[in-house]
């Protein structure tokens, strides 16, 4: 039984870093309708941009600021070159439009920073927590814990710059409804640059966690598909949305390879989550917390 | 003469619903067709033949097929290579089990094999649309490959999964010079290019416009949106699982699951975009475009690296390609959303009024 | 062309007790109305008082959850809209539901699918059946294109027609399915005097030479009382009036909920 909580809990965990991707998708599909597929490619490219720094010779504590710098320039690029001549395309054109902006960003990051294998030491190490060990007999990693503190310090932020701050009530009004917030002044430009900046920013936080876990790779780019059943379960538009899925698909997909991997021949996390988001949509295709919705005509 | 159509009045209804209604166009493709078939083969070298026009025609064939689907159906999917891979691997093995089996019987196995499966990752299609259903085809893609990897009767318990074609003999004649490879694959892309061109001008293409433009007025008008959206995935998948069945027989000859990667079904949309969504044309001139790139650009760095001693990395030119890839998708989609196809056609409506613009 | 002598028949269509809500929000409660054969049936009543919702759930598009749905001697819970179509109803949308990637021609081409039975194999191969419907079904398409005055923009696009043609094209398309009951969703909102006149030309002239029942919906009460034979008022989803113009026009409830009188 301890073992079944230890691979629960390890999945859950690992889930929140799910979440954490998952919620620059949302971010950015809230405020303009774009489902950004490139997200996964902006956290490999800050990932990468933070490691190329650090081999440059840059002290982390500067190269920290840079590489935010650098995401949130590339971000209101994307914002300005991409997306505003596509405004009013129909959202599959978007999303297509952010397919190729992967491959472009993809290109470049390796193109400026090489493209081998590199680790990134964030000062923690990825072993049992002694402490946890020694009174419950479980594993649980010290850096999973810590990265699920930090996603949750930082959807905690995200949720109350939303709720608190005037841009984030103005952002709320255009998700709501584009039309209606330009009609009473809300400057929607203004706003997707805002919110492309800090999808770029959490883009960062998660590429430095998933980087020190898994290595600095384009693999890591494999992960923001990860983040696409989690939207799935959790709605395209919803912050906790975003972490509940991301708990969900990260605890069953351990779970699953724990317990039904070794009768199928292993290596079902690779497609689980999304097998696990269709059945779900079958059922429920208006997602966790949507609302069902009948079409006009 | 010149590219005029004054003069060609159409008497029939018949004669207007022609695919190529000007006479001048049915001429270009006749010849095109021609040379494709007479001259090619005579001129076209080996590396010609089986490196770059083979799998030209096979990626147009594949283009085409992810183009019913998303282009005139309306159902985006980032599947298409796990539907080649059905195709490919269902081919191998009714070579493999049934003895005496024609090869092209065999092709259309696959394609028929491939086409259930495409039904089945269809049917969530029938209750959800846009990104949700991409990420039913994402499940398509994953876990095709995961099954034909882990399920060693499908691969005949090779090794390590790499399956090795069997030789392509109709009636007696083996096809095993590049020349006689991209013949059979011209024709067969040729028969199945007119085939599609025909649905997409009768009744089911309109259907499937139908549902793509507004569902809704669709079924109200009587289309089956069910009906209309299975067969769209069923006559994808055929022609990926066909075009799948190529890419082993007459292209890679050993192939293992992992060649149908993300990767591919990537560059197969791309060829789609770039070459012009919804249309029978675009999908040659996307496949050619996708497939010339690359060659193009390692030969201009290469040539540059060369002259100018820059000592350019292999690694900085398949960057570069991703860049170029993904900033043309951006530029098309901001540009010309209908791709070169479209292109191509404001080049013949302005040379119908050359020399006179008005 | 077939001229049937105008005269109005029995009811086909009887709609008794239907009820339909969207979550809290009742779009209609408790409307009973009747349509009789090649009659001119007027749905009038201010904005969101759930006329373009019982169109909807005449054809299937939306299944009220009360109430039953008589058509032509076949009593249903509620109707679906492949079956609806079959059934020779037809329609056009008060926001313009065009198949926007498609020419003139072949939008009004899939106003007869469903009178086009060739399998997708034999289109693919264009022999026999489906070259031969193309054909006959062209030939009948081209007759509404005439009937609708629209054959200069048979080839173009409908996305760059104006707005009043897209509305004719929309006419067009549903009158290609030879429908026997016509129901229409504002045909006339947004059109300039000129385009209305051709618009209620057209619908009268449907209407007389081929015997078509027509549902209206419109705001133009000058339209309304001058086309139709019968007129059913809603208001909030409810019954307020029924009867002829007349009658209408002389209703208490029905000059109230105009005039916006409170409740
Ligand atoms: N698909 C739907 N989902 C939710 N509510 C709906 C839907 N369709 C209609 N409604 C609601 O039902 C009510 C009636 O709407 P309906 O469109 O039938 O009105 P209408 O009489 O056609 O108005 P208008 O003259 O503005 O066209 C409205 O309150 C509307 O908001
Ligand atoms: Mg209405």
């Amino acid at each position: 039984m301890s073992f079944f909580f230890e691979v629960l809990i390890g999945g859950l965990l690992s889930g929140v870093m799910y979440s954490l991707v998952a919620l620059g998708f949302v971010l950015i599909y809230k405020a303009s309708g774009v489902f950004n597929f490139a997200q996964g490619a902006m956290v490999f490219f800050a990932a990468l941009t933070y490691v190329g720094l650090l081999e440059k010779g840059l002290p982390a504590l500067l190269a920290l600021p840079a590489t935010l710098a650098v995401m949130v320039a590339l971000a209101l690029i994307i914002e300005r070159i991409v997306l505003r001549p596509l405004v009013n395309q129909p959202q599959i054109t978007l999303f297509m439009a952010t397919i190729g902006l992967t491959f472009f960003i993809e290109g470049l990051a390796q193109m400026v920073w090489g493209a081998n294998v590199r680790g990134l030491e964030l000062g923690l190490q990825d072993e049992p927590i002694q402490w946890v060990t020694e009174t419950s007999g479980m594993n649980v990693s010290k850096f999973d814990l810590v990265a699920a503190g930090v996603a949750a310090i930082l959807v905690t932020l995200l949720a109350l710059f939303f709720s608190r701050t005037r841009i984030g009530r103005a952002l709320r009004a255009v998700a709501d409804d584009h039309q209606a917030a330009l009609a009473v002044g809300i400057p929607l430009q203004q706003i997707w640059a805002i919110v492309w900046g800090v999808a770029g920013a959490v883009a960062l936080v998660a590429g430095l966690l998933w980087g020190a876990r898994n290595g600095v790779q384009y693999a890591l780019t494999f992960v923001a598909l990860k983040a696409l059943p989690v939207l799935i379960l959790g709605g395209f538009d919803s912050i906790p949305g975003a972490i509940v899925g991301g708990l969900i698909v990260g605890a069953s997909e351990k779970l699953a390879e724990v317990y039904l991997g070794p009768f199928v021949g292993g290596g079902i996390e690779g497609w689980f989550s999304y097998v696990l988001a269709l059945l779900f949509l079958l059922v429920r295709p208006e997602g966790l917390f949507g609302e069902k919705r009948i079409d006009r005509v | 003469m010149l590219y005029r159509e004054a003069g060609q009045f159409k008497v029939s209804y018949a004669a207007d619903q022609q695919i190529f209604s000007i006479r001048q166009d049915r001429f270009a493709v006749l010849a095109l067709v021609a040379i494709a078939f007479l001259v090619v083969p005579v001129v076209g070298n080996q590396y010609w033949l089986s490196a770059i026009l083979i799998p030209f025609l096979i990626f147009s064939l594949a283009a085409l097929g992810l183009n019913i689907l998303t282009g005139y159906a309306g159902q985006l999917s980032l599947g298409t290579a796990a539907f080649m891979a059905v195709g490919a691997f269902a081919s191998y093995n009714f070579m493999l089990r049934i003895p005496g089996m024609p090869v092209l019987l065999a092709f259309i196995g696959g394609g028929t094999v491939a086409a259930l499966v495409g039904i089945l990752f269809g049917l969530p299609s029938l209750r959800i649309r846009g990104f949700y259903l991409v990420v039913a085809t994402l499940a398509a893609q994953f876990f095709i490959l995961w099954f034909l990897t882990k399920v060693g009767w499908i691969t005949n318990y090779s090794s390590s999964g790499v399956i090795t074609a069997q030789q392509i003999v109709i009636l007696g004649y083996a096809f095993t010079t590049p020349t006689a490879k991209y013949l059979l694959v011209l024709s067969i892309v040729t028969v199945m290019a007119l085939a599609a061109k025909n649905m997409a001008r009768g009744n089911v293409g309109r259907s499937w416009m139908a549902v793509r433009d507004m569902d809704v007025a669709a079924e109200v008008i009587g289309i089956r949106l069910m009906r209309a959206k299975l067969l769209a995935f069923a006559v994808s998948s055929f022609y990926c699982g066909v075009a799948g069945a190529l890419f082993a027989y007459a292209y890679l000859g050993t192939v293992e699951p992992e060649a149908f990667n993300l990767d591919l079904s990537f560059r197969i949309l791309f060829m789609v975009i770039i070459g012009g969504v919804g249309t029978v044309l675009g999908s040659f001139l996307g496949a050619a475009f996708v497939t010339l790139l690359p060659v193009l650009l390692s030969v201009t760095v290469r040539y540059l690296d060369s002259n100018l001693d820059l000592h350019i990395a292999e690694s900085t030119i398949s960057n570069l390609e991703l860049m170029v890839f993904g900033g043309l998708i951006i530029f098309f989609l901001i540009v010309e959303p209908h791709g070169l196809a479209r292109l191509w056609q404001i080049a013949k409506e302005k040379l119908r009024l050359w020399p006179f613009p008005h | 062309m077939r001229t049937v002598e105008r005269k109005i028949g029995a009811a086909i269509l009887e709609l008794e007790h239907i009820s339909l809500a969207f979550g809290g929000v009742k779009a209609l409660t408790d409307i009973s109305f009747d349509v009789r054969e090649h009659e001119i049936r007027a749905i009038i009543g201010p904005n969101g008082a759930g006329k373009s919702s019982m169109l909807n759930v005449i054809n299937g598009v939306y299944h009220p959850q009360q109430g039953t749905i008589t058509y032509r001697g076949t009593e249903r819970r509620d109707m679906d809209p492949h079956r609806t179509a079959a059934q020779g109803i037809a329609r056009t949308f008060q926001n313009i539901a065009l198949f926007k990637g498609m020419s003139v021609l072949d939008n009004i081409m899939t106003g007869r699918n469903l009178k086009m039975h060739a399998t997708f194999i034999e289109q693919a191969i264009w022999i026999g059946r489906a070259r031969r419907e193309e054909i006959e079904n062209r030939r009948k398409v081209e007759e509404v294109i005439d009937f609708l005055e629209i054959q200069h923009i048979r080839k173009t696009p409908v996305g760059r027609l104006p707005y009043g043609l897209q509305k004719r094209v929309e006419l067009a398309r549903a009158l290609a399915a030879e429908p026997s009951m016509l129901l229409l969703d504002e045909p006339m909102a947004g059109m300039n005097v000129e385009e209305k006149q051709d618009m209620c030309r057209f619908v009268l002239d449907v209407n007389e030479q081929y015997g078509t029942t027509i549902v209206l919906i419109e705001h133009d009460m000058g339209v309304v009382m001058d086309i139709s034979d019968r007129v059913v008022v809603l208001d909030y989803g409810r019954k307020i009036g029924d009867g002829n113009p007349d009658e209408v026009r002389n209703n208490q409830a029905v000059i109230d909920a105009y005039l916006g009188v409170a409740h």
